[in-house]
């Protein structure tokens, strides 16, 4: 039994141990001020109370759609306790990144922190592992399992379409500028999942959080081999700029065409995330060979 | 004249080996690691040589423009960043990418000239009233500086999905893959330099006298302006093909002249050349010390620039003009301080019971009061206590060094704090509070000690304010290299930057306050050194004051109370220099109603600043800093205008 049957069935386990009783009973009223965690209780068929930062996620993470009536709590970065206050959620979900905002959000709500990336667990794992937590503490655990199956399915069918790609290295990157992009690590949610797809991530250095910042694009000469995908949000500037940049076009990946752009994927999301970025990786490398 | 011509010839041969030296450290690792492969060829043809040239012209680019702007302005101490060209430049770049995204270079180069050019207008505008004074130009450019800077770190944090883009941008970063940058700022620098040379004589003879100029054939406002626009707009090509690049344009022509370059066309032929060199040689040192791109160039040339300033400057030739005090209005003490306090009780009951919900601006009071209390008494109470320190600090600095513009922040006081606060972060350390503090608070002391060391005995509000100038320059590079890694560091300092009180919890509040008692009551004690410092050093020695002595400690507490506010507001605020100002010109001279009602107002201030920072575009919070810096600034620039 490989590792990942191991922990679908400790999630499955996990689930209807502890949810069956109250599987029917409403969900709580939820306020998602982590992204990965927003995307999750979406995933759950449950719909947030609030959230952070909806303008952006709705450009920038995508999928899956925020529903109109989920109240916007403003900035990751600051959030706004009136509104959370207003919204009267039963429960509070973040990440260990805004620990120390645990005191002001726990006069409001019981908080729960459920850590995805906290590198001890490669990003999909450690989704599948919240989405069953969650599932259960939101007594929909089928909707779980049903959520962690959904996103199994997808990654054994983008591995499949991407049999022709076995093995090979896959730089996958943000391009910031023409000049200059961020690598994506084996420890990120996008290099995690590489590895998972039967491909190889590219970037070896060390990273931090996953993605090692501000790479000059010369550096891709020094991976001949590698297949080169952008994940979004790219300024259309930085495209534009790349396309007209002999540097860039010298550079073999490049110059062999073996470039791909992908539109914008949440780097620090959770299973929708990690599927969006899957179907996304599949369709575009279809021509690649 | 052997001696003079030895004179002449030795600033050239240490120019002639610096740039030996910048072309080692940059050509040097390219033909070492060259294997002639197809690659290498692009990497060559397309990456290394135009790094370097792009260096050379983006440096002489930089060098003429400052030249070209102190030619205008008569002014030592204008640049780029000083008169705001930057920040401006920054923004409109920002706004550019926030919201136009699809713009192309030309775009982009477009709209970094207007942002440029528009905020050296408004720097000239304020400080036309007052005949350009040097000062009084610089000090508005800071104010433009400062508040266009506060809207860019606004619109970074709000603007997540091209924030990479701005970040590097922000750092200055000389990577090249191609010749576009070179030939755009190389089209540029040779117009540059054919409008120089026309404009070399008549900006010669307009240093000499304006009816002097006019006999050229040409109005000496003509002259100034068409020089003006020039600089402005080889430093905004620069912004906009590489990003920012402080303190070239201040060191170049600064160094020309200290190198023997005399009259207006020698400074702009040397200063271009000395220009390239800095920037080649600190391009070259960033790539030495910082493998890759963990140190952007632009931070590089402050951290050896900005030094390089602060040394020569004991040594540079400044009309140290002192700064006449204008006599306040003779109020009743009592009554000034009863108004000031109560507005500053408004502020404070205004932020604990305004707020905004989706239906519009709600005034709670009630249950609805008790229940938001416990969110809104922290951010509200600590806003105003980092005010009212920054208040009390800006009065120490403005007694002890008799200028009544200085403040924490003008004097890089509050930017020391935050590279202070940035070594803490990056130590990686357990980031306590009382770390955070004590971090703060050394790096504060640290500018302050250094703004005291190299201003000398003399402290003369030039002098000074170009210290400060140096000192902020280099701290705020330093915070942007770092801001630049994007790492999780980086998160933080633009929040600090920015002045966030959100995440100001309880414990956070009270030790605020009660920093705020434990540092600001024992000035109480120093009102007499308070008062008699303001006379001068020689009248208050002559009084009978240990002057080193009581500086020291003054200087010692302005630091500690800039720290703990900074911790709080952030370096960009204002509120130091604002307050004790405001104080000061409605009537209260004396050294305790001065201090009394400087501490009402900046707790006023800081306070109001919050509670639009919470409500404005609820539930998108903006940062504190942000509207300190705007109350703070319209403040200066109608105060500006009327002296």
């Amino acid at each position: 039994m490989s590792r990942r049957g191991l922990l679908i069935g400790a999630a499955a386990f996990g689930v209807t141990g502890a949810g069956a009783a109250r599987a029917l009973s409403p969900a709580p009223r939820v306020a998602a001020v982590d992204w990965a965690m927003l995307e999750t209780t979406l995933a759950l068929g449950v719909v947030p109370v609030a959230a952070t930062e909806l303008i952006l996620f709705r450009k920038a993470a995508v999928e899956p759609p925020v529903p109109g009536q989920v109240a916007d709590l403003g900035l990751r970065g600051s959030i706004s306790y009136e509104r959370l206050l207003a919204a009267r959620p039963d429960l509070i979900l973040i990440s260990p990144w805004y620990e120390a905002r645990r005191g002001a959000l726990s006069r409001i709500a019981p908080v729960e922190s459920y850590a995805i990336y906290g590198r001890t667990e490669p990003p999909y794992d450690a989704s599948v592992r919240a989405t069953a937590r969650l599932g259960a503490r939101l007594g929909r655990p089928d909707a779980a399992a049903q959520a962690i199956a959904r996103a199994e399915e997808a990654l054994d069918a983008a591995r499949a379409a991407l049999a022709h790609l076995r093995g090979r290295q896959v730089l996958v990157m943000n391009l910031g500028d023409s000049r200059h992009f961020r690598a994506f690590g084996a420890d990120s949610l996008f290099g995690d999942m590489i590895g998972r797809l039967g491909l190889k991530p590219a970037w070896a250095a060390p990273t931090r959080f996953g993605a090692y910042p501000t790479v000059g694009v010369e550096a891709l000469a020094a991976m001949p081999e590698a297949i080169v995908v952008n994940v979004g949000p790219t300024p259309p500037s930085a495209l534009a700029g790349v396309r007209d940049s002999p540097l860039w076009r010298a550079l073999p990946p490049i110059a062999e065409g073996r470039f791909v752009s992908l539109p914008p994927v949440n780097p620090y999301g959770a299973l929708p995330a990690a599927q969006r970025f899957a179907r996304l990786l599949t369709d575009s490398l279809s021509g690649v060979a | 004249m052997p001696d003079a011509a030895a004179r002449r010839l030795r600033p050239l041969l240490l120019w002639t080996a610096l740039a030996g030296l910048a072309a080692a450290l940059s050509l040097g690792p390219i033909l070492s690691g060259f294997s002639g492969g197809p690659v290498d060829q692009a990497f060559l043809l397309y990456s290394a040589l135009p790094r370097s040239v792009v260096a050379l012209l983006a440096g002489a680019a930089l060098g003429l423009s400052g030249a070209l702007l102190q030619q205008a302005l008569d002014n030592p101490l204008a640049e780029p960043s000083t008169l705001g060209v930057f920040a401006g430049a920054q923004l409109a770049l920002g706004l550019t990418a926030a919201f136009a995204p699809e713009l192309g270079s030309l775009g982009r180069e477009g709209a970094a000239f207007l942002g440029g050019a528009a905020a050296a207008a408004l720097v000239l505008a304020l400080g036309w009233r007052r005949k350009l004074d040097p000062v009084t130009v610089v000090l508005c450019g800071m104010v433009v500086a400062m508040v266009a800077s506060s809207l860019t770190a606004a619109l970074i944090l709000a603007r997540g999905d091209y924030l990479f883009a701005l970040l590097i941008w922000g750092g200055g970063a000389l990577t090249q893959e191609g010749w576009r940058p070179s030939v755009a700022i190389g089209v540029v620098l040779l117009l540059g330099a054919l409008a120089s040379a026309a404009l070399a004589r008549p900006l010669a003879v307009l240093v000499a006298g304006e009816a002097s100029a006019r006999s050229l054939g040409a109005p000496a406002p003509a002259i100034r302006i068409a020089a003006l626009g020039v600089g402005v707009l080889l430093a905004t090509t620069v912004a906009a093909e590489i990003g920012l690049i402080a303190f070239v344009g201040l060191a170049a022509p600064t160094l020309a002249r200290l190198g023997g370059a005399r009259g207006a066309r020698q400074v702009l032929a040397a200063a271009p050349a000395i220009g390239a060199v800095l920037l080649w040689l600190a391009d070259g040192l960033a790539r030495q010390i910082g493998s890759g791109e963990a140190i952007p160039t632009g931070a590089a040339t402050a951290v050896i620039g900005a030094p390089l300033l602060l040394w020569l400057l004991p040594r540079l030739r400044l009309a140290d003009r002192p700064a006449a005090a204008k006599p306040s209005p003779r109020r009743n003490t009592a009554r000034v301080l009863a108004v000031m306090a109560g507005v500053a009780l408004a502020a404070l009951a205004a932020g604990l019971m305004v707020g905004r919900d989706p239906s519009g601006w709600t005034l709670v009071s009630g249950a609805a009061f008790t229940e938001l209390l416990p969110f809104r008494a922290p951010r509200t109470l600590a806003a105003a206590s980092a005010g009212a320190m920054l208040a009390a600090a800006g009065v120490i600095l403005q007694r002890l060094t008799g200028n009544p513009l200085a403040g924490p922040e003008v004097l890089g006081v509050g930017a020391g704090a935050g590279v202070g606060l940035a070594v803490v972060y990056l130590t990686g350390a357990g980031v306590s509070l009382s770390l955070q503090t004590a971090g703060s608070a050394l790096g504060a002391l640290a500018a302050l000690v250094i703004l005291l060391g190299v201003s000398g005995r003399t402290l003369g509000p030039e002098r000074m304010l170009l210290a400060g100038a140096g000192i902020s320059a280099l701290c705020l590079a330093g915070l942007n290299a770092v801001i630049a890694t994007g790492s999780l560091s980086a998160f933080a300092l633009l929040a600090w930057m920015s002045g966030a009180t959100d995440a100001v919890g309880p414990r956070e509040a009270m030790a605020a306050c009660a920093a705020a008692v434990a540092l600001i009551a024992p000035l109480g004690l120093t009102l007499r050194w308070l008062e008699t410092l303001q006379l001068g050093a020689v009248t208050a020695r002559a009084l009978g004051l240990r002057v080193r002595a009581a500086s020291a400690a003054l200087a010692g507490l302005a630091s500690l109370l800039t720290a703990a506010a900074a911790l709080i507001a952030g370096p960009l605020s204002f509120v130091g220099l604002v307050a004790p100002h405001l104080a000061h010109a409605s009537g209260l001279t004396r050294a305790g109603p001065h201090l009394a009602g400087a501490v009402l107002v900046g707790a006023a201030l800081t306070a109001i600043a919050d509670l639009l920072a919470r409500t404005l575009i609820a539930p998108y919070q903006l940062p504190l800093g942000l509207f300190a810096s705007l109350l703070g600034g319209v403040y200066l620039m109608v105060l500006l205008r009327r002296r």
